[in-house]
């Protein structure tokens, strides 16, 4: 059952922002749906005060992918489905692009979007890992002003974000890497399709001469809330690309995850099979030329 | 439910079904119900109402989506389909030629979100791989046949 809602689609962003000011307490932003319907359906009590939602899809600016020499952006409403079939993402962004193929199934495709799965910022949420190791920023609409931060300090904790009730999130900016970056995106689910993450990582390599020049890598599902691992980035660095040191970066992953979560009925599983597929995904990437 | 707050009806259009429709509707309607009640089309089915199994398939602007998952709201200026409007003059689409052929209908209950589906896909990809099929039926769910049946169906219908 939805709740009894107003609903508007406003065709600018100034419309938008004006109409969040006025409606502080009880408007939200609705873009894909796919999280917020589901939520009304449950009764979860994230959505239950809402009075008004405030559709941003009919905002023409907000569904675009645009390229720049050194960045992309992706607007708001852009879909998983549109990312999925982006030159340009498959092209600089594959790891996002892996990532936003495993999400849900066509039909939610074609509808969650990239800037929502950030927003609501669920522990599983797909794309967040890829965007964490490409340095992902946020930027972010009021009013009276704009700021633009990275999608790090964006994400607070699960299901709460920096973002205020009279913002709205209206791009993502993503620097393009280094070409000599070369990673992968990892995802476990209970079934292939339509299926929750129960462990996500994505992580990027740049060597020198058989050295880690810099390694990146962000979880998802296994932490909190998606986030970068910068302990056992700085450890790997200046470190050989080899199996001793993806080894002790695999103990290390296991210990820095038991260390944020607590042990946990699931630990006794979880954290031998992170531990692995982690040491797998290292040295995949490193065979890679 | 606390306060009693004032419903704001909405005002709609769009196509359905190649058809022009003009209505007004309540704000917190989702295009599942909007279809099934308002509109009368009940061949869009709710299994699941929170996007898991595809029952409520139809096609939005060229795209498969869970209508469960939409308020009607956002359909304003669309082209909607439903599976009752796949028929060509009074004949069974060729998918669903098939899927009677190929013996791909049991309960029938996740039959109309399937065959929409696959004519997403086909009017995308005339001739997909079984592989590129079952990704694009990777969110209709059916407790009956199995999907081999379905999947032959699909690949054999030529449009
Ligand atoms: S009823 Fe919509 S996906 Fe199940
Ligand atoms: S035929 Fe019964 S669910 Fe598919």
């Amino acid at each position: 059952m939805i709740p009894k809602l107003n609903y508007v689609a406003p065709l600018s962003l100034k419309r938008t922002l004006k109409i969040l000011s006025e409606n502080k307490k009880k408007a939200k932003i609705l873009a894909g749906g796919t999280d917020i319907l589901p939520g009304f359906h449950i009764n979860s009590k994230r959505f239950r005060d809402i009075e008004l939602l405030v559709d941003i899809k009919k905002i023409g600016e907000l569904k675009l992918i645009k390229e720049f020499k050194d960045r992309v952006e992706i607007g708001a409403c852009v879909t998983f489905s549109q990312i999925c079939e982006s030159d340009t993402f498959k092209k600089f962004f594959p790891l996002l692009v892996k990532s936003a193929e495993t999400v849900g199934s066509v039909q939610i495709r074609n509808r969650a979007t990239v800037v929502g799965n950030c927003v609501n910022n669920a522990p599983c949420a797909d794309s967040v890992p890829p965007l964490l190791v490409y340095d992902a920023k946020i930027e972010i609409q009021s009013l009276k002003r704009k700021r633009v931060i990275s999608l790090q300090k964006f994400l607070i904790k699960p299901y709460s974000t920096a973002l205020k009730k009279n913002e709205v999130v209206t791009k993502i900016i993503i620097p393009k890497p280094d070409p000599d970056f070369k990673g992968d995106f990892y995802k476990l689910g209970r079934r292939r399709a339509v299926a929750i993450s129960r462990i996500s990582l994505a992580l990027l390599l740049k060597k020198k001469a058989g050295i880690i020049d810099e390694l990146r890598i962000a979880s998802g599902a296994v932490t909190p809330i998606g986030a970068r691992l910068h302990e056992l980035e700085k450890f790997a660095k200046d470190k050989k690309a080899d199996s001793s040191t993806f080894k002790e970066l695999s103990i290390l992953m296991g210990k820095k995850v038991l260390q944020i979560t607590g042990l946990r009925w699931s630990s006794e599983y979880k954290l031998p099979v992170l531990q692995q597929v982690f040491y797998q995904l290292l040295e995949k990437v490193n065979e890679e030329e | 439910m606390k306060k009693n707050k004032i419903l704001k009806k909405i005002k709609l259009r769009f196509t359905l079904n190649g058809e022009p429709v003009e209505l007004e509707t309540l704000p917190n309607k989702r295009l599942l119900d909007l279809l099934r009640d308002d509109l009368n089309l009940t061949g869009t089915k709710e299994g699941c109402s929170i996007g898991e199994c595809g029952a409520c398939t139809v096609i939005v602007n060229d795209k498969a989506v869970n209508s469960c998952l939409m308020l009607a709201g956002e359909i304003n200026g669309s082209a909607i389909i439903t599976i009752e409007g796949i028929s060509q003059n009074g004949n069974l689409h060729p998918l669903q030629e098939n899927f009677l052929k190929f013996g791909a209908v049991q309960c029938g209950f996740c039959i109309p979100g399937m065959i929409l589906s696959a004519y997403a896909l086909l009017n995308k990809n005339r001739r997909p791989d079984e592989e590129t099929i079952k990704e694009a039926i990777a969110g209709n769910l059916c407790r009956c046949t199995g999907y081999k049946q379905i999947i032959e169906a699909i690949k054999n219908t030529k449009l």
